[in-house]
């Protein structure tokens, strides 16, 4: 249903909240002790690259092989260092100065040093490089000289420049990052593992390292790794930082299809995998003593065209929004809560009656609508095709539109990214379903993307100078508390001008064997890779 | 024999240029942008999509992009899949995975179609046509995805006989379960052909005028019956053989089988234009050389061909 943009799968956070289901079935994936054997229903990986990878399936190993400079403290939610010593803003939040635990190394014997991460993030945030977290950098004082504007069809140059301006090395352990603008927030990004530093001889040369990635985390390649094979770990012993896992080797099994993986951990060759969306409502009977619940890191939203003139009064909106059961919706998405914000339920900042226009009232809606003069036309609902559910939901969607405001509605199937293409260029006719899950646990990463109006996931194609001022002022807040309460007054300006309409928080559920015990937080989700041995 | 080869090459050029073609217009006129597709859930950074775009051409007009296609595919310079994968390393990897899984589903099927084939002809109407009638209407109603995951379901996760998925467990082992569930929804076809053809066959003139000059039946039915009753067969045998990567493209997907089959699968759904042009050019190389293939054997069971 996500279908458009949105929804970055848990990325480095692998969702979050609380777990269910002791475990005690007969899985035994995997070979001796302490070995855990984790399947992705994904294509297998073409290479390791944390720094080129900003999906789930990638970011998962590159977890495993690579430290970041902060992390996510799985009990308190509190960031705690990792690589990093210290990170430090200054008075105004726009340089941050970031100090490294002396001692670490690489897993070639080369130490860690500032000069790694100043060339890696260098190396990518140079447009030319075309890796995929070239984006991240964007906040950085001198990223725009490292990209110029490419005509189409032209093939990015090397820029003479090849330094960010902000990125500074101070001595052997110190850097400093100066952004454009102050960002209170930068701290928190840092646990990305999309930032992970990479040695210096595979910086000269990352194609002839693709698939044998030296890494600086917990684990290590264990022997050769070739297209389409498993990716067997194995502890590193030279590993000197916090958190290292408890399991001794680490096979990721790349299953294309999803069934099929759900399958292989039924017969028992796995001991950990997702739940697919066909199993919802079968995978508590199919493995009732291994299977765990988070509730996810993303929301889900029904979006409103700002291009579509009809759609402009926000009372219109709220009419839309108080006519869905969101209940009844959330039941038939399976494993879902209803949202009554837009953020994630696991972020600190998330109020769960923050909006004023979520509760299912039918008469209330056709009120509002009168008061927005009505709507001129069918309403248009768009889903993707490539996903099973798509149509499903969007009649469900429609049915509650039609029947509680007398509208009539008509659908649309296309292909997802046929639909965020028609989007982004303002051409979609109708509402549309998106969803959203954030790199980095903060409620400013949900806001800024969606709602900001050069933000990069403004799936609505949402402008509200008011609400961006009130960003800039978060951005701008040293105090994360205060922070956090400007944010939460962008989210209400949001939440009136409704560009995207709440629906759904989706929990995700996995199975695991009986051997492991996967960690479960409510701040870092369910991880496998820290599973506890029985 | 050699003239006959080569005009049937050369006619092929020009056929493989449209079917080229037509497959790259498909691919092409796919809605969404296939860099979309890649990037998947996350928004992708405009210098990384200019690079991306640029590297694959995806901005040149489409006969600009298909004409470097086939330039790629002639030079043998394959180049990276838009995942970065290489494709002359794919292409070494699946190959032999797809031939080992077609060979098998094919040895299955046609031995047990021609079997039930055969035996239900000479004996129609017996309890084993009846049952054979009966079981191939079940199988050809069975759609193939339901069959797949049913035989991964009871065979892999219940009996635990065969692996559910992978190659990890070798050949033939690993291949087993695909290749029995593929010869099972192509073996109804095979034996209801194979059967009705030897109905037609024995009941022609020419076997009545066998019977009439006192042949004897078995002589009948190994000499005169069944070289022309295989006729029939053995051109399905060659369109079956022609039409294995359509089928390895759905048995290769549910059981994780890493061969061309998986390879267009993936090709498709990121629209890589260039992946399934060349993957078309080899499923119909394959095509023309198993009817180069097809007609010779036909002039070998017969003779009346030989020369057309």
């Amino acid at each position: 249903m996500t279908g458009v943009l949105g929804v970055t799968l848990g990325l480095a956070l692998v969702l979050s909240s609380c777990g269910d289901g002791k475990s005690s079935g007969d899985n035994a994936g995997g070979g001796g002790a302490k070995s855990v054997v984790i399947a992705i229903a994904a294509d297998p990986l073409e290479y390791i690259n944390p720094l080129n990878e900003n999906g789930s399936p990638g970011i998962q190993v590159a977890q495993a092989m690579f430290a970041p400079l902060v992390t996510t403290d799985p009990s308190s939610g509190k960031t705690v260092n990792v690589m990093a010593e210290s990170v430090t803003p200054d008075k105004t939040s726009q340089t941050w100065t970031i100090k490294l635990k002396p001692g670490n190394s690489f897993q070639n014997g080369q130490p860690l040093t500032a000069k790694d991460y100043v060339d890696s993030w260098n190396l990518t945030a140079q447009g030319s490089t075309a890796w995929k977290n070239n984006g991240f950098f964007s906040k950085v004082e001198g990223y725009d000289a490292l990209n110029p504007e490419t005509p189409d069809g032209a093939t990015p140059k090397p820029t003479a420049v090849k330094t960010l301006s902000g990125l500074k090395q101070i001595d052997e352990m110190t850097f400093s990052v100066k952004l454009k603008v102050p960002f209170s927030q930068f701290g928190l990004t840092l646990q990305y593992l999309g930032l992970a530093p990479l040695p210096e001889e595979v910086r000269k040369n990352p194609d002839a390292y693709k698939r044998k990635p030296i890494g600086n985390g917990a684990y290590k390649l264990d022997g050769t790794w070739n297209a389409g094979e498993d990716i067997k770990l194995a502890k590193w012993d030279g590993y000197k930082g916090p958190n290292a896992p408890d399991a001794d080797s680490i096979t990721y099994r790349y299953i294309p299809n999803a069934d099929t993986a759900y399958n292989e951990f039924l017969a028992g060759t796995v001991d950990f995998v997702d739940v697919p969306p066909t199993k919802v409502k079968t995978f508590k009977t199919d493995a009732p003593d291994g299977w765990v619940t988070a509730e996810s890191s993303g929301a889900n939203y029904l979006t409103i065209p700002a291009w579509d003139a009809r759609f402009k009064n926000p009372k219109l909106r709220h009419a839309f929004s108080m006519a869905i059961d969101r209940k009844a919706f959330a039941d038939l998405v399976g494993l879902s809560t209803p949202s009554k914000g837009l953020i994630g339920p696991d972020i600190n900042g998330y109020r769960d009656n923050a909006c004023k226009y979520c509760d299912f009232d039918a008469a209330k809606a056709k009120q509002l609508l009168q008061e927005a003069g009505g709507f001129s036309g069918p309403v248009n609902i768009n889903y993707n095709t490539t996903s099973a559910t798509g149509q499903i939901f969007a009649e469900a969607i429609g049915n509650m539109i039609r029947q509680n405001l007398g509208l009539e509605v008509k659908y649309t199937g296309k292909q997802g990214s046929e639909i965020t293409e028609l989007a982004d260029t303002r051409k979609l006719d109708g509402l549309r379903f998106s969803g959203w899950g954030h790199d980095y646990p903060s409620i400013e990463d949900y806001l800024t993307p969606m709602f900001k109006s050069t933000g990069d996931a403004n799936f609505a194609g949402y402008n509200n100078p008011a609400l961006d001022k009130v960003l800039a002022q978060g951005d701008a807040e040293p105090d994360q508390e205060q922070a956090i309460k400007l944010y939460q007054q962008a989210e209400d300006i949001a939440l009136e001008d409704m560009p995207l309409i709440p629906l759904y928080a989706k929990q995700n559920a996995y199975l695991h064997s009986a051997k492991i015990e996967p960690r479960v937080s409510k701040y870092t989700g369910v991880q496998a890779l820290y599973s506890t041995f029985k | 024999m050699t003239r006959f080869v080569l005009r049937r090459v050369l006619a092929a050029i020009p056929i493989g240029l449209i079917v080229t073609l037509g497959v790259f217009a498909l691919v092409f006129a796919m809605p969404g942008d296939p860099l979309r597709e890649l990037a998947g859930d996350k928004p992708i950074p405009a210098a990384v999509l200019a690079a991306k775009r640029a590297q694959f051409h995806l901005d040149d007009p489409f006969i600009v992009q298909y004409l470097l296609s086939m330039k790629d595919i002639l030079t043998g310079h394959f180049g990276s899949t838009f995942a970065g994968a290489d494709i002359a390393d794919q292409l070494r990897l699946r190959i032999p995975v797809t031939l080992k899984l077609a060979t098998l589903s094919l040895a299955l099927q046609w031995i047990a179609g021609l079997l039930f084939g055969l035996y239900a002809g000479f004996r129609r109407n017996g309890v084993i046509d009846r049952m054979l009638l009966l079981s191939t209407l079940v199988v050809l109603a069975v759609p193939g995805l339901v069959l797949y995951f049913a035989g991964q379901y009871v065979f892999g996760v219940q009996l635990k006989w065969l692996p559910v998925s992978g190659v990890a467990d070798g050949y033939p082992i690993s291949y087993l379960l695909p290749a029995v569930c593929i010869a099972i929804t192509g073996f109804a076809g095979m034996a209801r052909l194979t059967r009705t053809s030897i109905v037609d066959t024995a009941n022609a003139d020419f076997v009545k005028t066998g019977r009439a000059k006192g042949l004897g039946e078995q002589r009948i039915l190994w000499r005169h019956v069944l070289p022309n009753a295989l006729l029939p067969v053995v051109t399905l045998m060659g369109i079956d053989f022609a039409g294995i990567f359509a089928g390895a493209v759905l048995a290769e997907s549910i059981f994780n089988l890493p061969g061309l089959g998986q390879f267009m699968f993936q090709a498709i759904k990121l629209k890589e234009g260039g992946v399934v042009v060349l993957l078309s050019t080899l499923a119909f190389l394959m095509f023309i050389l198993i009817n180069l293939l097809v007609d010779i054997v036909y002039g070998a069971i017969d003779p009346r061909v030989r020369n057309v």
